[in-house]
C-alpha cells in the first residue's frame, strides 16, 4: 500500500472510532446505572457462590460457558487435524531446567489453589486452566515433546473432559425434571465445583496441546529420563 | 423432556464421544448423527403441534439467564439441517478412505451440528455470538480436513473473516446491552428506540452477519473455501453455515430491529442482492471447475433471499405477507437441499474423473448416470423450474413485485434465471457427450443415493408438497 493510501485508511478508520465511541456515549447515557449487575447480586444467595462472576459463568449463564468448552474443543481438534507437531525444541540448558522444575509445580499448586477460590473471589476453571496451560508451555519450551502431557488417547481423554462432564450435569438435571442446567438448591455447589474441575483440566490440556501444535508425537524422544 | 436442550446436547455428546474414541469415530458419528436427526425432528414436530416452543437453560429466565426458543422459521430450517446432514454423514461414511483424515471429521461435523441447532433456537443476543463461534471454528477446520495447500489457505482466510464478522456483530451487541440493559431478543425488541445507538447497533450486527453469510460485495472469500474442500464439507458449508448466518439477518430485522427497518435499508439489503445474483450467476457460467461452479451459484442464491427483503417491507401484515415469508424460507430450504445434492454429486464425479474440469467431463453420464441424474435435478432445483421449490419461490417473489410496484427486481430475477440455465446445461451438455449407455444405473448406493434424494428433495417434494410449510409458519402451529 503507498503512503497515501495507508494515511488516506487510517484517518477513515480514525473517523469510524470517534464515530463509535460517540455512539457509545450515546448508549451509556441512555441507560445510566449498573444494568444486569444489580439483578445478578440479589440472586447471588440463590446460585450456591458467592463470586459473581462465577455466578454468571457457572450458574446464570452456565449455556454459554458449555458452548465456550465445546469452542476450546473445536480449536484443538482442528489444530490436530492438520497434521503432526513439528519437532519440540532442544532439551533446556541447566539454567531453564532448573526454573522448570521450580515453576511447573508452583503453577500446578496455583491453579488448584484458583479452582477452590473461584467460589468465593476472583478466581475459576479458566483461570486456573490458564495456568495449567503456561505449566505446558514452560515444559514445551524446556525440551518435553508432549509438554508434560500423557499419550494422545488420555490427552484426547483429558481435553474432553470439561465438556464431557458439563454436558452430562445438564442431561442429568434435565433427566430428573429440574430442566438442562438447572442445579437442584442443595447439589447446585457441589456440581459447580465438578464441573469447574473437569473445565480446569480441560483447559489445561488443551492450552498445552495447542501450544505443541499438532498431533501429539507417539513417543517423545524428549522425555527426561530422572 | 425439553426438546430444546436435546437438539443441543444430544449431537455435542456424540461429537464428544467420537473426539475421545477415535478408533470408533465413524460408528460413534454415524449413530450420532442419527440421534440427532430424531432430537432436530422432535423439534420440527412439536412446533407444528404448538405453535412455538420456548425453554429457560437454568432456570433462570431473562433477563438474568438466558433462553432457547423456537418457531415455524426455526423449526423448518432446523429439519433441513437435520435431513441435509444425515444424508452428507451417510455419504461422508463411504466417501472418506483411509488417510482421507476421516478421524476429526466425525467430532467436527457433530460441532457443527451442535452450533447450526443452537444458532436457530437462540433467543440471546450473546449466545448467538458464542455459537457463531463455535460454527465459525468448526466450519474452518473441517474445510481444511483436505489438507492441501489451497483448502487450508482459503479456510485460514475463512476463519479470520469469520472472526471479523463475529467481532463486528459482538461490537453492536455490546452497544445493545449498553444501551438497554438486556440480551434477550423479545426484552430488547420491546425496549429498542430508533435513533443513532440502535441504528448503529444494527449496521454492525448486520454488517458481521452479511460478511459471514457471503452476501454480495462482501462473499470473496467464499469461493476458494467452498471449492476446495472435501465434498461432505462443502455440501454442509454452501447448504447450511451460510444459511445461519441469513437467518441471523432475517430473525434481526424481522423480531428485533423492526422499527429500523426504513425502506431505504431494506432497498440496500434488496440491491446488493440482486447484484449477487447477476454477479454471482455469471461467475458460476464462466467457471472452469464444477465445484467452483456450485460455490459461486451459492452466492447468486444469496442474494435471491435477499430480494425478498425490501418486499416484505413493503407488504403490511397479512396473508400476502405471510406468503411472502414461506416463499422466502422455501428457496432457502430448496437451495439447501439441491447445493448439497449438487456438491455430494460433484464430489463423486471429482472422485471417479479424478478432477472437476468441466470441459473433461465427458461420459460421466455413461459411468455415473445416478449422481449425473442428481446434478441435472439439483440443477432444475437451481434454475428454478417446475416442479422444484425454487419455482414456486421465485414465482410469489415476482408476483409480489410487480404487486408492491417494484417491477425492477424481476429483471434480477430473470437475468438470474436464464444465467443459471446456461451454467447447468453447460455442465450437463459436457456431462451426455459420450455415446454408450450405461450398463447400471447406481454405482455405489452409500454415496450416490444420498446425492439423489437431497436433490429429488429439492424438486419433487418441496415443489409439489410445499402445504406443510406453510403450515409450519403460521404462528398458532398447524394442528
Amino acid at each position: 500500500m503507498s503512503r497515501r493510501a495507508s494515511l488516506a485508511v487510517s484517518l477513515l478508520l480514525g473517523l469510524l472510532t470517534l464515530l463509535l465511541l460517540w455512539v457509545f456515549a450515546q448508549a451509556l447515557a441512555q441507560q445510566p446505572g449498573p444494568r444486569l449487575a444489580e439483578l445478578a447480586a440479589t440472586e447471588l444467595p440463590r446460585s450456591a457462590v458467592s463470586n459473581p462472576v462465577t455466578a454468571v459463568l457457572l450458574n446464570y449463564r452456565a449455556y454459554d460457558t458449555l458452548l465456550e468448552l465445546a469452542v476450546l474443543l473445536a480449536a484443538l481438534l482442528g489444530i490436530w487435524s492438520l497434521g503432526a507437531a513439528s519437532p519440540g525444541y532442544q532439551p533446556a540448558g541447566p539454567a531453564l531446567e532448573v526454573m522448570a522444575d521450580w515453576v511447573v509445580p508452583l503453577l500446578i499448586l496455583t491453579g488448584g489453589y484458583l479452582l477452590w477460590v473461584g467460589a468465593h473471589a476472583p478466581g475459576g476453571a479458566f483461570q486456573a486452566g490458564a495456568l495449567l496451560g503456561a505449566a505446558g508451555v514452560i515444559l514445551r519450551l524446556a525440551g518435553h515433546q508432549r509438554a508434560g502431557l500423557p499419550s494422545e488417547s488420555s490427552q484426547r481423554l483429558l481435553a474432553v473432559s470439561g465438556t464431557a462432564v458439563f454436558a452430562a450435569v445438564g442431561l442429568a438435571t434435565l433427566a430428573f425434571g429440574a430442566g438442562f442446567l438447572t442445579y437442584p438448591p442443595d447439589w447446585a455447589k457441589w456440581l459447580i465445583l465438578l464441573i469447574e474441575t473437569a473445565a480446569t483440566l480441560a483447559i489445561g490440556t488443551t492450552l498445552a496441546a495447542a501450544y505443541v501444535g499438532g498431533q501429539p508425537p507417539e513417543n517423545p524422544e524428549g522425555v527426561r529420563s530422572r | 423432556m425439553d426438546s430444546l436442550a436435546l437438539a443441543i446436547g444430544v449431537p455435542l455428546i456424540a461429537a464428544l464421544a467420537a473426539a475421545a474414541f477415535p478408533a470408533r469415530a465413524q460408528a460413534l458419528g454415524l449413530a450420532g448423527a442419527l440421534a440427532t436427526t430424531v432430537a432436530s425432528l422432535q423439534v420440527t414436530a412439536l412446533v407444528w403441534q404448538q405453535g412455538s416452543l420456548r425453554s429457560e437453560p437454568g432456570g433462570w429466565g431473562a433477563p438474568l439467564g438466558l433462553a432457547l426458543q423456537a418457531d415455524g422459521l426455526s423449526a423448518a430450517l432446523i429439519a433441513m439441517t437435520a435431513l441435509v446432514a444425515l444424508a452428507t454423514a451417510i455419504y461422508a461414511s463411504g466417501y472418506f478412505r483411509p488417510g482421507n483424515r476421516p478421524r476429526e471429521f466425525w467430532p467436527l461435523w457433530l460441532l457443527l451440528w451442535t452450533a447450526l441447532n443452537g444458532t436457530f433456537l437462540a433467543a440471546d443476543l450473546f449466545n448467538l455470538y458464542v455459537n457463531m463461534e463455535l460454527l465459525g471454528l468448526a466450519a474452518a477446520a473441517l474445510g481444511a480436513l483436505g489438507g492441501q495447500p489451497a483448502a487450508v489457505a482459503a479456510s485460514l482466510r475463512y476463519l479470520l473473516i469469520g472472526l471479523l464478522g463475529s467481532m463486528t456483530y459482538l461490537l453492536g451487541v455490546a452497544l445493545v446491552y449498553t444501551a438497554y440493559g438486556t440480551l434477550d431478543m423479545d426484552l430488547v425488541a420491546a425496549a429498542l428506540r430508533p435513533g443513532p445507538v440502535a441504528g448503529t447497533a444494527m449496521v454492525l450486527m448486520t454488517g458481521g452477519l452479511a460478511l459471514k453469510a457471503a452476501l454480495f460485495p462482501l462473499h470473496f472469500w467464499l469461493p476458494p473455501a467452498h471449492a476446495n474442500a472435501t465434498a461432505p464439507v462443502s455440501a454442509a458449508l454452501s447448504a447450511l453455515v451460510v444459511k445461519a448466518a441469513f437467518y441471523l439477518v432475517l430473525r434481526l430485522w424481522l423480531d428485533v430491529f423492526t422499527p429500523l427497518v426504513t425502506p431505504a435499508a431494506a432497498h440496500l439489503i434488496g440491491l446488493l442482492g440482486a447484484a449477487a445474483v447477476v454477479w454471482g450467476s455469471w461467475r458460476a457460467l464462466r467457471a472452469e471447475r464444477l465445484k467452483l461452479l456450485a460455490a459461486y451459484s451459492t452466492v447468486a442464491q444469496i442474494g435471491y433471499l435477499c430480494l425478498f427483503f425490501p418486499l416484505l417491507q413493503a407488504t403490511p401484515p397479512g396473508t400476502a405477507r405471510e406468503d411472502l415469508l414461506a416463499a422466502l424460507v422455501l428457496m432457502a430450504l430448496t437451495h439447501g437441499f439441491a447445493k448439497s445434492g449438487l456438491f455430494l454429486a460433484a464430489g463423486l464425479v471429482q472422485q471417479s474423473a479424478g478432477h472437476d474440469r468441466i470441459k473433461e467431463l465427458g461420459g460421466t453420464a455413461q459411468h455415473l448416470p445416478a449422481t449425473t441424474f442428481s446434478i441435472a435435478l439439483a440443477g432444475t432445483a437451481l434454475i428454478g423450474l417446475p416442479p422444484s421449490g425454487s419455482f414456486i419461490g421465485k414465482w410469489l417473489l415476482m408476483t409480489s413485485a410487480v404487486q408492491t410496484g417494484q417491477w425492477w427486481w424481476i429483471a434480477a430475477v430473470m437475468t438470474g434465471t436464464l444465467l443459471a440455465a446456461a451454467y447447468v446445461f453447460r455442465v450437463l451438455g459436457q456431462a451426455f457427450n459420450l455415446e454408450p449407455t450405461p450398463r447400471r444405473f447406481l454405482t455405489q448406493g452409500r454415496t450416490e443415493l444420498p446425492a439423489l434424494l437431497l436433490a429429488l428433495t429439492s424438486v419433487a417434494v418441496l415443489g409439489l408438497a410445499a402445504r406443510p410449510l406453510w403450515q409450519l409458519l403460521q404462528p398458532g402451529g398447524a394442528a
